[in-house]
């Protein structure tokens, strides 16, 4: 069951699968459903005995493109909308152990042409108004699975946060003479550049002023490309390059290889002009503010979106730039 | 590197699966800039 049902309170969809309750959970290595079908071994989700990259419709999906009208009709005030989309599962690699930090730069070139070309399939679709691709990593995030993989969730509007993000944008663009927030957001972080964490040809890695988690960092194109699609093939490459510099940087942190939960926020694909308000970015959000303390969204930040952090990104990004730069990457 | 292959295939339960496979690319300045 793929059901959609509106909140008038807050202007928001929400998503309900209720078959999602059956997923895999933590299965041993052995039985991992995401690793390559081995000669007599049990059928895994990838029906090869090695792969690059894969990409496959979720068995649990969250939207579904083919989901019926709800049973429950909801009311003018409270409608409900079928779960229409598409849910994707990307491997990264077919080794069960890998991590996105631990893969070659190679690699992560390869996985911004897979991510670039479920953009623009999902994005053609005519139901899909936002493909969102992003990844949980490691238990604190709730991650089911420890095989190396993302997801993309297309939706069939375009969700709260980057919506906000892009009302924001566009708001101004109208009082600024057509000026890019990000673009300006940008310039003003590399002219500061206290919070500087990574700086390729094309891409800035930092921990933004108003940082919601303590080691929250996010990687901004330096050219104003509304998504991963815009990219030409040298800013795809830099890309790779400082995504491969951050995560080992956040592997060295604490010692540890670092939960986190990555999104990316770029152009909804709903048909509208977002020229100068979408700029291409992935958003980084590691749960930890210490090696053994969690961030929780508690009361705050879950009831009133209000955060409450408890560390100055000046500082943070001080400790994430030096972990970076000991961690060697080129 | 370049994309070689992207070959989509339907799963026994109707679900498709894509499999992109890359080799090295030898002469990367022959990449068409995809911004020109």
């Amino acid at each position: 069951m793929n059901q959609l049902r509106w909140d008038p309170t807050l202007g928001e969809w929400v998503a309900y699968a209720t078959h999602r309750q059956d997923r895999t959970f933590h299965p041993p290595a052995e039985y991992c459903p995401l690793c390559p079908t081995k000669p007599g071994g049990f059928p895994t989700e990838v029906p090869r005995e090695s792969y690059d990259i894969v990409v496959f419709e979720n068995k649990f999906p969250s939207l579904k493109p083919d989901a019926p009208d709800p049973d429950e009709p909801g009311s003018a005030l409270t409608p409900t909308a079928p779960g229409r989309g598409v849910c994707e599962v990307v491997l990264y690699s077919d080794e069960h152990d890998a991590t996105l930090a631990g893969m070659s730069e190679e690699r992560i070139r390869n996985l911004v042409e897979v991510w670039a070309d479920r953009y623009e399939e999902l994005g053609s679709l005519d139901y899909v108004s936002y493909v969102f691709i992003f990844e949980n990593k490691g238990e604190a995030i709730g991650v089911t699975l420890s095989h190396p993989h993302g997801q993309i969730y297309a939706y069939p509007f375009v969700p709260p946060r980057p919506r906000k993000e892009l009302e924001a944008a566009g708001g101004y663009r109208e009082e600024n003479e057509g000026r890019c927030l990000h673009c300006d957001l940008l310039s003003e972080e590399h002219e500061d550049g206290r919070r500087l964490v990574a700086k390729g040809e094309h891409f800035t890695a930092f921990v933004p002023f108003y940082a919601h988690f303590p080691y929250e960092a996010h990687v901004y194109a330096r050219r104003c490309a509304p998504s991963i699609a815009d990219l030409a093939a040298e800013e795809r490459r830099d890309l790779a390059r400082v995504l491969k510099r951050l995560l080992m940087g956040y592997d060295r942190l604490f010692g540890f290889s670092l939960p986190y939960m990555m999104v990316m926020h770029q152009a909804p694909t709903n048909g509208e002009e977002h020229e100068g308000i979408a700029h291409f970015h992935i958003e980084f959000y590691p749960p930890n503010r210490t090696a053994d303390k969690l961030k929780y969204l508690a009361g705050s930040e879950t009831g009133a979106g209000a955060y409450i952090v408890d560390a100055l990104p000046e500082e943070t990004a001080m400790t994430l730039r030096e972990a970076v730069e000991g961690a060697g990457a080129s | 590197m370049i994309l070689v292959e992207k070959e989509r295939e339907q799963k026994d339960d109707g679900r498709y699966i894509i499999f992109y496979t890359f080799e090295d690319e030898e002469d990367e300045g022959s990449r068409e800039d995809s911004t020109s």
